[in-house]
């Protein structure tokens, strides 16, 4: 495969304090990389050095074998933005504002083309301050890919949207996989990148603290189900740290325990409270969400996960 | 769709900032109408005056000549700041940098918007004038207006350039611009005749641009044979457009200054 970001040890500082630790990773010809952080994790800084509109202080960068520090005319002309905030003048219509951005570019797109790959086909006509807040974002998505750029840039797509408007840029997302764009997405929702990127970068505290598929990410965590259930308080909960050998916590009605053998220590479970007479009631077994998995990698308190 | 040339793009990038000049009706009325209101007007409260500075004439072909030079540093200062701190701010102009247009096609079409608009109107006004306050239109009159419009119109574009370096906010930059260019306008002897002003304020006024453009233009269409271009009037001009040009060169910013 391709490389069509390559990121080594790439480091920055604002005044004394380094925000980016010397972080290294690549992009690939056709894939989506979900770039994913909570506030401040320095998602924004990395996006807008390799979309050239910030210095770096040390390490390599190559965004389609250019580095974006020197970032001449023809090599914007090959890639596309969609940057983070952003507005529009409200006065031109979807079309006029499409058209016009199209004329910065060597190669423009189909402009109708263009409108209709990001759901606007009705509103080309429409002036920009009618749109709702998810077809403004969608028609910067279309200013992002109107000189057909080699690999897009979108930093943050979804933030402030509904779920609606979440769910059809998504959709749309999902089309401009289907052709094959390379797509370097910044987000800090875990659902968002588990659901649109072929590989995830988790970063915190400006630096990476897991990255591979979403499957992958799971399974370095290790994928614990969580069971729970109640029951009256006795002596006879106590024992089921010996029958199932696992960590038991007893939390006045409400039993609970981590296990990756979900199925044995069910039926073990199962076992004992009929062997003992004891009434287990809403009994469950929840696998965690990557959400989850993202909030213990990407929050404060969360686990010191191993570097790969 | 073909790509265009560079000097293509220019006139089309100018050409979509004048069509959407014209959508937003606040910044018409503001720049286009407003001005000819405070000629109707100014001419209506000072009807009867002959006496401006000396100069014995008209004071109707004086407040032609005034609000001429207001007109140019409104829009050329007042709404080009406006205007570039708003597009600042809303990130407009990282946007426009991370494409592959040239900047200085956005800076083209941004003056060249405020040269259209300023030329129209100055028109208008100048038409207004020669039909109801007896402009006498002449060689001289059109040589001196033309120099101070192309001068008025760099030298104060230059500096609203310059300016928004310095304003944090489009909304300081509102208050800035158009409030700047009425108390100079004050300042200047454009609203009211220097001849009723203290001593100490017409010589503050001379200190900025608007003053001698006002100056100049009140002499190219009072006193017949007069093109108003003095040495005084050019260099002041001048000086305070080398002065904004050098500041915007080297403070000029793409990017509001929030965050990191």
């Amino acid at each position: 495969m391709t490389a069509v970001v390559e990121v080594e040890q790439l480091r920055k500082s604002y005044g004394a304090v380094e925000r980016l630790h010397g972080i290294s990773f690549e992009v690939h010809a056709g894939e989506i990389l979900g770039f994913l952080g909570v506030n401040g994790a320095g998602k924004t800084t990395t996006i807008e050095i390799l979309e050239g509109y910030r210095s770096r202080d040390g390490g390599r960068v190559s965004v389609l074998g250019t580095d974006p520090a020197k970032a001449t005319r023809e090599w914007r002309n090959r890639i596309g933005l969609v940057l983070q905030e952003c507005e529009l003048d409200p006065v031109y219509t979807v079309h006029e504002t499409v058209t016009m951005f199209a004329r910065y570019f060597r190669r423009p797109t189909d402009i109708p083309a263009t409108i209709g790959a990001v759901g606007l086909t009705e509103k080309a006509d429409d002036r920009v301050g009618r749109l709702s807040g998810g077809q403004k974002r969608r028609l910067d998505v279309a200013l992002g890919l109107v000189g057909d750029p080699e690999v897009l840039f979108l930093d943050e797509p979804t933030t402030g949207l509904d779920p609606v408007a979440r769910r059809e840029m998504w959709t749309m997302i999902e089309g401009l996989r289907r052709a094959g764009k390379t797509i370097f997405l910044t987000t800090h929702y875990m659902d968002e990148a588990e659901h649109l990127a072929d590989r995830i970068i988790i970063l915190r505290a400006g630096e990476i603290a897991a990255q591979g598929t979403a499957e992958k990410l799971s399974e370095a965590l290790g994928y614990h189900t969580e069971v729970t259930f109640e029951t009256r308080p006795g002596d006879e909960v106590r024992e089921l740290h010996g029958a199932l050998g696992v960590d038991v916590r007893i939390d006045g009605p409400l039993v609970s325990f981590r296990t990756q053998q979900v199925q044995a220590d069910l039926k073990a479970l199962l076992d004992w409270a009929h062997a003992r007479g004891v009434e287990l009631t809403n009994l469950q077994a929840v696998r965690p969400t990557l959400d989850d998995v993202f909030v213990q990698l990407a929050g404060d308190g969360g686990v010191d996960a191993s570097h790969e | 769709m073909r790509a265009m040339s560079d000097a293509g793009l220019a006139i089309a990038q100018t050409r979509f900032a004048l069509r959407g000049f014209l959508r937003h009706s606040s910044a018409f009325v503001f720049t286009v109408v407003f001005p000819v209101i405070l000629l109707l007007l100014f001419n209506a409260i000072f009807k009867g005056t002959t006496k401006f500075d000396g100069l014995n004439a008209a004071e109707a072909t004086y407040y032609t000549a005034s609000i001429v030079s207001y007109e140019i540093m409104l829009v050329s200062f007042g709404s080009l700041l406006v205007r570039v701190t708003t597009a600042r701010e809303q990130g407009l102009l990282k946007r426009f940098r991370g494409t592959p247009m040239p900047s200085w096609v956005y800076l083209f079409s941004e003056i060249g918007r405020t040269v259209v608009v300023v030329c129209s109107t100055v028109a208008l006004l100048v038409a207004v004038g020669t039909l109801f306050y007896h402009v006498q239109l002449s060689g001289h009159l059109l040589i001196g207006l033309v120099v101070y419009l192309v001068l008025g119109v760099t030298c104060f574009s230059a500096l609203a350039l310059a300016l928004a370096s310095f304003c944090a906010t489009a909304d300081s930059a509102s208050a800035i611009g158009p409030l700047s260019a009425t108390i100079l306008a004050f300042l200047s002897g454009v609203f009211i005749p220097t001849s009723i002003m203290p001593t100490w304020l017409i010589d503050l006024g001379k200190a900025f641009p608007l003053e001698h453009m006002a100056r100049g233009l009140q002499m190219a269409f009072l006193v017949p044979g007069s093109t108003g271009l003095t040495g005084v009037n050019l260099g002041v001009l001048v000086a305070w457009g080398v002065l904004g040009l050098v500041v915007a060169v080297r403070t000029f910013r793409w990017e509001s200054r929030v965050g990191l």
